[in-house]
């Protein structure tokens, strides 16, 4: 590692020890989890189930640790659809010898289509089964985003593949490999990065009931709003655009627990409310998954009223 | 001597794809693209609120959010009969530009870069460039080290003919790593109005949620530049390096000849005023886009619901157990043609338009620097320069749009959602025409179809068995060794295949 590299990634771990509330003495230790990545010592492979690719994209964005870092420094990552070099029948047989192998962190995006096998394939294998197979032998599983989390837009009512989050697969098939839920649509680079770190040193992070890391999904947006004075002073947008408290547009920040608000996205660019738009709840469980629940609540003058 | 071949899966793309071909003394004499996943976001639309379309087709792609999002809300617009202010077209037009860069410099790179490159020249690099030094050392110590897959996810490569400059070849290594630090600036650059990306938070039917400051027009301009400086010094530079060590790449994978661009970027609030201009070009003639030229067939395809039908009528009924059928995609024909999408139909749409003399010249000039013909760009080497000077030429354009924008003027128009009513949203995402079809009943989305560019270029054989486009376009392809079908996986991907679009 190059001096660049090990100034930009030790600045990076006081960042995101702080942020998971470790403490200065984890600090090192935290850089050590992710040098002990960059050796094969834990290596990773990504599979994506029935997924929109959004979250490796969204992962792609991470910074101030870039992805030239992450795949090259900091993760020892076998086999990514999007990215590897191997193609066909070369690609299979680098997943299936990863697998043999066993030991490896296996990070899942997209959800599982367990109504309908055959709405998922990877080459001529049915994606659930190559899942079975690559969590029995996984050292834990990171489900990444929102679909893999908790089923995601592919999973709710309606759909027709009876698609499911990778959590309720694997309690299906009986496999008990530790899991980590990271949900979102897509997961903040931040909440993938994070959370790996700290299972690579310190095992399993303190998780909610849903299987979310608490350092990221412990409160909700709402509390973290930087619109909640409008809130409390009842000063409500009733058009987009419109300054005030977004709640009577729709906005699921008083629903869901993220820290988007403070994390904000894009290395800080921006983030949904600040933008006008209401939060549509992405990282909460129930995303997307009930048409009684739009996402939005204005659609004509006078008819925004906010959640009851 | 016949052979089959099967490419499953075609990684470096996005989605689930599988190619099987068949050659005959060396060549594919026929070629099966399959859509390998289906989730059925067209069922899972039906009765719910129109305002949840824009943000539940984004998240059909994390690629291409943008574009589904422009799609759909273009759609409720005529929808509702709305039009957005010229900040909100604006701001529209920015967001969407950004992501089309983003992508096209993530293909050339992240997806195809392998297919030139010949990664293992890094281990003998002898410069002082940080970063290529940095990869020379990680490289290093993988291939010395127990790692299951040693300088994964990048290794192995087809072992076959790569760029043979070193030079060259290590100048588009550094750019590839450039190129993951530009793609995340062009995300930021669709963030400063999107609010997020991917799948953007602003995009409404009206215009847009975010406001214009000047400090925002100030951020978009300096990002902007950065974006630019890499598309002129290394993008572009880099398809042309690219081209010329491998120029028999402009006699393989010709294709349909067919190309269908709906226009993109509206510079007024006129119909007609889009800066890549609508267009079908069928054997060279090019005419105005009619869209009840457009059907779906699906006899191939692992669906029951009918065939041949229009998007306004169209239907999505899965049958996974269908005889015959070897795709979850439908096959769209422009008036029971097969046609292609994308930047070379959206550049040749534009060369044959004559509204646009600025790309015309852009075009003639990048082919007099390759020693090309017009004819010669349909190819898989010319789906990348068409698609490398597209950025060009974009990436001038917007620096021009961003200045129009006015601070503290209105983003977005009050809209009313109708009983019921209908609307269509037709754009261009950065790999080819895009279409959303929105119907409205009792204030509920009654049906929604998507015909989206993949679907175009993926298609299966339709009704008539005529092969769809990437299906064409892989008929003649040379193939050295059925072991390593690198010149197959070339000519899928200079399509920019994304399959969670094609199927959704």
């Amino acid at each position: 590692m190059d001096s660049m590299n090990r100034r930009a990634f030790l600045q990076w771990s006081v960042r995101l020890t702080a942020l998971m509330g470790l403490g200065a003495k984890a600090i090192p230790v935290m850089a050590e989890s992710l040098t002990q990545l960059a050796h094969g010592a834990a290596p990773a492979l990504w599979l994506q189930g029935q997924s929109c690719s959004g979250c490796s994209i969204s992962l792609l964005n991470s910074e101030p640790l870039g992805p030239e870092q992450l795949l090259t420094q900091f993760l020892s990552l076998s086999f990514h659809q999007t990215l590897s070099g191997a193609t066909g029948e070369a690609a299979l047989e680098v997943v299936n010898r990863t697998i043999a192998q066993g030991g490896y962190f296996l990070i899942v995006e997209g959800s599982v289509p367990a109504g309908m096998p055959r709405a998922c394939l990877f080459g001529e294998e049915v994606f659930s089964v190559q899942l079975a197979r690559a969590a029995r032998k996984a050292k834990a599983i990171l489900c990444v985003g929102a679909c893999a989390a908790n089923g995601g837009i592919p999973g709710a009512e309606k759909n027709p593949t009876g698609a499911i989050s990778v959590p309720a697969f694997l309690a299906q098939e009986g496999i008990t490999t530790p899991r980590i839920s990271i949900p979102g649509c897509p997961a903040h680079p931040d909440w993938v990065v994070g959370t790996l770190a700290h299972v690579l040193k310190f095992g399993l992070p303190p998780l909610d009931q849903l299987g979310q890391p608490k350092a990221f999904f412990a409160r909700t947006i709402h509390e973290q709003c930087p619109r909640f004075s409008d809130y409390e002073r009842e000063n409500f947008a009733l058009n987009y655009g419109a300054d005030g408290c977004l709640f009577k547009l729709g906005c699921a920040g008083p629903i869901t627990r993220a820290d988007c608000t403070m994390r904000q996205w894009n290395g800080g660019v921006n983030h949904c409310i600040r933008a006008g738009a209401p939060c549509i709840g992405c990282a909460r469980e129930g995303f997307a998954s009930k048409a009684s629940f739009p996402f939005h609540l204005t659609a004509s003058p006078g008819r925004a009223e906010g959640r009851s | 001597m016949k052979q089959t071949i099967n490419v499953s899966p075609v990684t470096r793309i996005e989605g689930h794809l599988g190619v099987k071909v068949e050659t005959e003394n060396g060549r594919v004499s026929s070629a099966r693209v399959v859509g390998e996943m289906f989730r059925g976001f067209e069922q899972i639309l039906r009765g719910r609120d129109p305002l949840d379309a824009q943000e539940i087709t984004q998240r059909i792609c994390g690629v291409c959010p943008v574009e589904h999002g422009i799609a759909s809300i273009t759609a409720q617009d005529s929808a509702y009969g709305v039009t957005p202010p010229d900040n909100g077209r604006i701001a529209r037009n920015l967001v969407q530009v950004a992501n089309f860069i983003t992508s096209h410099v993530t293909h050339f790179y992240l997806l195809c870069g392998l297919d030139f490159v010949d990664l293992s020249q890094i281990t003998a690099y002898q410069g002082r460039d940080s970063a290529l030094v940095g990869l020379r050392d990680w490289a290093k110590s993988q291939l010395a080290s127990v790692a299951v897959n040693p300088v994964g996810p990048f290794l192995p490569q087809f072992p076959a003919q790569l760029i043979r400059d070193p030079a060259v070849n290590i100048g588009v290594i550094k750019h590839y790593l450039d190129a993951l630090e530009v793609r995340k600036i062009g995300h930021k650059l669709c963030a400063i109005f999107a609010g997020k990306m991917p799948h953007a938070a602003t995009l409404v039917p009206g215009g847009v949620t975010e406001q214009v400051t000047a400090l925002k027009i100030t951020e978009f301009r300096a990002y902007l530049a950065r974006l630019r400086t890499f598309v002129v010094e290394s993008y572009l530079p880099d398809v042309v390096a690219v081209a010329t060590a491998f120029p028999e790449y402009f006699e393989i994978g010709r294709g349909c000849g067919n190309f269908l661009s709906y226009g993109v970027f509206p510079e007024s609030s006129g119909e007609r005023s889009r800066f890549l201009p609508a267009g079908v070009l069928l054997s060279d003639r090019l005419q105005s886009v009619k869209v009840e030229a457009i059907t779906e067939d699906v006899r191939y395809s692992w669906f029951s619901s009918a065939t041949g039908r229009k998007p306004t009528e169209g239907e999505t009924i899965a049958d996974p157990n269908k005889s015959g059928a070897y795709s979850w995609l439908k096959a769209p024909r422009y008036d029971g043609q097969v046609v292609e999408v994308g930047p070379l139909a959206r550049m040749l749409v534009a060369y044959h338009d004559g509204s646009r003399p600025g790309i015309k010249a852009a075009v003639d000039e990048l082919l007099k620097s390759l020693g090309r013909q017009p004819k010669d760009l349909v190819s898989m080497m010319g789906r990348h320069a068409a698609r490398a000077l597209e950025a060009r030429v974009l990436v001038d354009r917007c620096t021009e749009w961003v200045e129009q924008l006015v601070p503290n003027q209105p983003t977005s128009v009050e809209f009313r959602i109708p009983e019921s009513g209908q609307g269509i949203g037709l754009t261009e995402a950065a790999r080819g025409a895009l279409g959303h079809w929105i119907e409205i009943r009792g204030r509920k989305i009654s049906n929604y179809q998507c015909v989206v560019p993949t679907t175009w270029n993926c298609s299966p054989r339709d009704d008539r068995d005529r092969p769809g486009a990437m299906e064409t376009a892989l008929i003649g392809t040379p193939v050295a060794d059925a072991k390593h079908p690198i010149e197959v996986a070339r000519v899928i991907r200079s399509f920019d295949p994304c399959l969670a679009c094609a199927v959704h």
